[in-house]
């Protein structure tokens, strides 16, 4: 007998399919462009718990602040100093308001993979991390384009001082890496960094529940010792699976401030003098 | 058909993993753009807001504070004058005093110098005065005595008058042989 919906026989280790874990199917709409299932639902839940701790801490902010509006404004000091003062400059405080965006709903929705009957991480989908590389993307050109104009793109192709016959090497190699594997990357290591997370802790949930709940389910004395050394294991996972959660509870907050500070540096290659 | 599209609409699972469901991809934007927009029209203007009270508010303790420091140096150095001013003044109170007192005892010393030496100088008056009196006195009677004693003796009468000359020449005579 098994809680879960991934269903085995008894004693033996449940089959894991990827369908399993990520295959949500519309609650509304479904078939359309606006097909809207389980994870639009968290990506409005994680708009809305962000926006509730942001506005809950600021909009009646008070000038000696209460322990919430400490903590959201060390945030924010830890976006606006550690991130975008420090990567890009003075210059790059009109970004605070997207960056302190960005690394709280990133980190509200890598959250949801370790908070109790959510269970999964809002950026252990591909939408999520790519369009926020989208935006990224769009905002790093334009804040070039904003400071250099159309020269931000020979800047960011051409090097200077670089012998002719090498830029026909360089050129697209900066064209690449730029305009493509920045976004890509960004988008790709977000969502892999979750979805790798979301598969782990699936992984020692399914086997905590094979061996301590599956295989003593059809317990006789006949298999004692079996089922015993496989009860051990079972422990052994449900440590693990707690170990997990904490290493989860890391890998979110890291994720979320990495996204958010390669931003930044995009933003500040794009806006410094051409080198 | 693209092969790419078919085998994503076939493998399903690997491909559907890696690409974005459209219908997330819109609903992630919208809850991103919401969050965008509303946390950088409300949220971070206010805590925007909150920050420059705080510091103007510090700014402003900090200043009244040193206008304390001023105002509390001005009274501790108007109070240590005022402290100087009292030394002063009971200094000058004792000066003066001294001087008066000073003053005082050359009076008293002057008077009393004064008065001695005309209470000496009465005395010396008088006593002179009493001498020549006395003198005066004397003459008058031994000139009457020796009147008598000589009528008595050469008992020859002269008037008064005559008298008078001869023991006044007499007393003259005895005086300048003194």
């Amino acid at each position: 007998m098994s809680i879960l919906a991934v269903q085995a026989e008894p004693g033996e280790f449940p089959e894991i399919r990827l369908d399993d874990l990520f295959e949500f199917p519309a609650i509304l709409f479904d078939g359309t462009v606006f097909a809207f299932n389980r994870m639009g639902l968290l990506y409005l839940l994680a708009a809305g718990i962000t926006i509730a701790l942001m506005l809950g801490a600021f909009l009646n902010a008070k000038v000696v602040p209460g322990r919430f509006q400490s903590a959201m404004e060390a945030i924010v000091e830890l976006i606006r100093n550690n991130i975008v003062l420090e990567v890009i400059g003075p210059k790059g405080l009109r970004y605070v308001p997207l960056l302190g965006s960005m690394f709280l709903f990133i980190l509200v929705g890598n959250l949801f993979g370790i908070t109790p009957f959510i269970n999964m991480p809002a950026n252990g989908r591909m939408a999520m991390p790519a369009f926020l590389a989208i935006v990224t993307w769009t905002v790093f050109i334009a804040a070039g384009i904003r400071a250099h104009g159309l020269r931000y793109f020979k800047n960011a192709l051409i090097p200077s001082g670089v012998p002719l016959p090498i830029l026909f090497l360089l050129v697209p190699i900066e064209l690449v890496s730029t305009f493509v594997v920045r976004p890509l990357t960004l988008a790709v290591r977000l969502f892999a960094n979750m979805m790798a997370g979301h598969i782990l802790l699936a992984v020692a949930f399914l086997a905590t529940n094979a061996f301590l709940i599956d295989v003593n389910a059809g317990f006789t004395d006949a298999h004692f010792f079996v089922n015993g050394a496989l009860s051990v294991m079972g422990i052994l996972t449900l440590l693990g699976s707690v170990a997990l959660i904490g290493f989860e509870l890391l890998v979110s907050v890291l994720q979320a401030y990495i996204f958010t500070i390669l931003t930044a540096v995009y933003i500040a290659s794009s806006v410094e003098e051409a080198h | 058909m693209d092969p790419i599209i078919v085998a994503v609409e076939d493998a399903g699972g690997a491909y559907g993993v890696i690409l974005p469901a459209p219908g997330e991809l819109l609903w992630g934007a919208v809850a991103f753009t919401i969050v965008f927009v509303i946390l950088s029209k409300l949220a971070f203007p206010a805590l925007g807001r909150v920050l420059d009270d705080r510091a103007a508010a510090i700014q402003g303790k900090m200043e009244e504070a040193d206008a304390k420091l001023v105002e509390a140096e001005e009274a501790r150095r108007s109070y240590e004058a005022s402290v100087a001013d009292a030394r002063g003044e009971a200094n000058r109170i004792i000066e003066d005093a001294k001087v008066t007192a000073e003053q005082l005892r050359a009076d008293i010393l002057t008077r009393a110098e004064a008065e001695a030496t005309s209470m000496l100088e009465r005395a010396q008056a008088d006593i002179s005065a009493e001498r020549d009196r006395a003198l005066q006195e004397l003459r008058t009677q031994v000139g009457a005595l020796s009147v008598e004693l000589a009528s008595r003796i050469v008992e020859r009468e002269l008037d008064t008058a005559t008298h008078q000359t001869l023991v006044d020449e007499y007393i003259q005579q005895l005086s300048s042989q003194n």
